[in-house]
């Protein structure tokens, strides 16, 4: 490739120059996979929420679903995801704590950085990284989460179902757990939160095997009534996607 | 995905279609599925304590700020963990576990360095910004970019002239825009067919030439006003030759692009309406991010000064009538204001208004101070938020449209006090002391004790407001409700007698429309106007305050 050329053109023509192979496309999801985990296993680390961190995971997914892998160091546009995230869901975070954070997750039995050159310059590509990010996203970084959406239906269902049934079954953990797992993979860039909200749902459900009162009898399904325009062929797809991602996890580690 | 997975998809898909007609066999199946995948109880009983665990920091983190109104509210965020957490403490354990999600494993063996050498390296920035915040690498020297092969022309089966509508259409440029010389020419030269779909990297290298996105485009002309971290001119267009308001964000080395301008843009560019400011484009240089907003003369609060604070009764219902347009048009999209004040609401010659400054919009808190320890004015806060309430609902904008509604009508501020109590305190002078039947709670909130108002009586807001007619004051009391959810939105207040006279074809204009396309809505002279300062827009040192933080 020519030198001068800038990254974002190598990118492109990498993208559209050659067709990726199936291995590359597959070891892409895979190092995609493992990067959002690195997001959410740091995310707890510095005490972010739920909904920050899956911004986290939107901003990087989103990055590169133009971008390449090839061109961008993905831990970084994952760090500047972080950061970004933080500053738009009001949880902010400090740069400097993110890159200790970071450098010890990568490097796990290692001193923390020292704060010499090497340690501002890291900062200066975080803080720079968030701006390439910001306009290859075209500054659209408010997203809708499944999140509230979920927490409405389980308490629609909580009053449908019978008291000690539902304590005796972790529904809800369960739902949360596989939505905030959802993220290891774009499920957030392909499907309306409300969906999501419900195939989790469902899941948990049919985990536990428990089922809505009433279901078998009533003309709508429940999950008719709290979403109007889901189907079951949408329901059904973001399942064997988030089974996929429980697949995808078995080949990561 | 990987083509092995296919079979599963296809199990699955039948597991769950066939659920219906023989329920028992199949679900077996599918819970010898997930029983794998989920790895039984344990992982889940562990993503259940970090739930908790996280769940329990959110509780602790609430309790700081308890949000002290709440009135039987469906549930908000906060309910949410305080729900969860509910279903979830049977399986709390105990905190400062390492977090593990039910993707469980550890990836210690992963990646101990990034792949590109040894350090993450520092991203080296030659981009250019395009239009709209896209990344562009096409200006300048580039130029081959838009040159498709040379073949182009003869493939084009019809070879039809580009006109500049065409290119309009095509780009979604305003209308009146002037397209630099020669441009089209290379257009009609290289471009592919206008019927196909242009591809947003050739959209963006086109946007590009034309001059969005560069600094060069746009002229700077006065400086508006000065902040901490943004400076507003005004300036020109080169290509439409239109003024403009260019406010330039300092790009702190050490935090990045500012939050509010982060959330600004990003709302923006979801808000097109004729009441809401346009964003016109977005430059980005090493130092700094200049955001073009549509320029207007002047701010509502200008507006006031100028006419001596006597506006026309006729002009503060279209006016406030465009206030509430515009904020449905946002509650509508769930986005707040939040910072509602007559210096956020700009209004051009013609009279139209619109609102501007969504740098707190969404926030999830609104500072008392801002960036530049400026003191944020507390004239238009509802008195739940001044009582710290978190609250985060669409009503929270409405008690600053009765406040903005009383001060044109009036030609005073409401409610103009200097810090918290005062503010409270004027506000209970005039509407009364809120007791338990017009504020269920109030007596439970801390502050509100501590404060130890006296026991006032509501004063009949007519003898304060005597331009004003019933039906206006019955809509201003609408809005000057103390409980949050008693008062009117902005929906339902555009349809209220008060704005009867304004005809009904108002209220079926399409949302980028103004309401001046209407013949039966005319602006009127305001009584108190000084002729000599119309047209002149004022070049004081303090407007457009709003901009600025």
């Amino acid at each position: 490739a020519d030198p001068n050329s800038s990254p974002m053109e190598v990118c492109e023509e990498a993208d559209s120059g050659r067709c990726p192979s199936e291995m590359d496309a597959n070891s892409d999801i895979k190092t995609h996979f493992k990067v959002c985990r690195f997001i959410m296993e740091t995310g707890v680390k510095l005490g972010m929420h739920s909904v920050p961190i899956a911004t986290a995971c939107t901003v990087y997914h989103r990055f590169f679903q133009t971008a390449s892998l090839q061109v961008y160091e993905p831990h970084l546009v994952a760090m500047s995801a972080i950061y970004l995230a933080g500053k738009v869901e009001e949880q902010h975070l400090r740069t400097r704590d993110i890159i200790n954070v970071c450098h010890r997750y990568l490097n796990p039995r290692s001193e923390p950085l020292e704060l010499d050159s090497r340690f501002w310059d890291l900062r200066d590509s975080v803080v720079q990284c968030e701006l390439l990010v910001l306009r290859v996203l075209g500054f659209q970084v408010s997203f809708q989460h499944p999140h509230k959406y979920l927490l409405h239906y389980l308490v629609s269902l909580k009053n449908l179902v019978n008291r000690h049934a539902w304590s005796r079954t972790p529904i809800s953990a369960t739902a949360w757990a596989l939505l905030r797992d959802s993220y290891h993979g774009t499920l957030c860039l392909r499907h309306h939160p409300q969906h999501i909200a419900v195939a989790v749902l469902c899941l948990a459900l049919e985990t536990y095997g428990m089922e809505v009162p009433g279901d078998a009898e009533a003309e709508k399904h429940w999950w008719q009534v709290l979403s109007d325009d889901i189907t079951k062929p949408i329901i059904d797809d973001i399942i064997s996607e988030l089974l996929q991602l429980y697949d995808l996890e078995a080949k990561c580690t | 995905m990987p083509c092995q997975l296919h079979g599963e998809i296809g199990i699955n898909r039948n597991l769950a279609l066939s659920h219906e007609h023989h329920p028992m066999e199949k679900m077996k199946k599918f819970k010898r599925r997930l029983s794998l995948t989920l790895r039984g109880s344990q992982t889940i009983d562990e993503s259940l304590s970090e739930l908790a665990e996280q769940m329990t920091i959110e509780e602790n983190s609430i309790k700081d700020n308890e949000p002290i109104v709440r009135n039987g509210r469906p549930p908000t965020s906060h309910s949410m963990h305080s729900f969860l957490h509910q279903y979830t403490g049977s399986f709390k354990k105990p905190p400062l576990r390492r977090p593990h999600s039910v993707i469980g494993g550890s990836l210690s063996s992963f990646m101990a360095m990034p792949r590109n050498g040894s350090r993450l390296d520092i991203v080296h920035e030659n981009l250019k910004i395009g239009s709209d915040g896209e990344s562009d690498q096409a200006s300048g020297t580039s130029s081959d970019e838009v040159q498709s092969p040379t073949g182009v022309c003869l493939r084009n089966r019809v070879h039809r002239r580009i006109s500049m509508e065409d290119l309009n259409k095509r780009l979604s440029l305003p209308a009146d825009i002037r397209i630099p010389d020669g441009y089209l020419e290379k257009l009609q030269m290289n471009s592919p067919p206008f019927d196909q779909p242009m591809s947003r990297r050739s959209r963006r290298a086109s946007l590009s030439e034309i001059g969005f996105g560069k600094l060069e485009t746009y002229i700077k002309l006065d400086k508006l006003g000065e902040g901490t971290y943004a400076t507003v001119y005004k300036g020109r267009s080169k290509l439409t030759d239109n003024l403009v308001a260019l406010k330039e964000i300092r790009l702190e080395h050490e935090e990045g692009a500012p939050c509010t301008a982060i959330r600004e843009v990003s709302l923006l560019k979801d808000l097109k309406h004729a009441n809401i400011v346009t964003l016109h484009d977005i430059v980005h240089t090493d130092k700094s991010l200049t955001l073009v907003f549509e320029y207007l003369d002047k701010d509502l609060k200008q507006y006031m000064d100028d006419c001596g604070n006597i506006m026309s009764m006729h002009n503060v219902k279209i006016f406030l009538f465009q206030i509430l347009r515009g904020l449905a048009y946002c509650h509508r999209r769930k986005v707040l204001h939040r910072d509602l004040k007559p210096q956020n609401l700009l209004i051009n010659e013609r009279g139209e208004l619109k609102l501007a400054d969504f740098g707190l919009a969404r926030a999830k808190s609104v500072p008392t101070k801002t960036y530049s320890n400026e003191v944020v004015t507390l004239w238009y806060r509802p008195p739940d938020v001044l009582l710290g309430s978190s609250e985060y609902s669409t009503q929270i904008d409405m008690w600053g449209v009765g406040c903005i509604f009383y001060e044109m009508a009036a030609g005073r501020p409401l409610f103009p006090g200097s810090t918290v109590e005062d503010e409270l305190h004027l506000i209970f002078r005039l509407l009364g002391t809120p007791s338990e039947e017009n504020w269920p709670g109030i007596s439970s909130i801390e502050e509100f004790k501590s404060y130890n108002f006296p026991k006032y009586k509501p004063q009949p807001l007519i003898n304060h407001a005597p331009r004003l007619d019933s039906e206006g004051i019955d809509l201003l009391l609408m809005f000057l409700q103390y409980e949050s959810k008693k008062r009117i939105s902005a929906d339902e207040s555009m349809k209220q007698t008060y704005f009867k006279s304004l005809g009904t074809r108002i209220h079926a204009l399409p949302e980028s429309v103004s309401i001046f396309s209407l013949k039966e809505v005319q602006l009127q002279k305001d009584p108190g106007f000084r002729s000599s300062s119309y047209p002149e827009t004022g070049t004081g040192k303090n407007r457009r305050q709003s901009m600025l933080f």
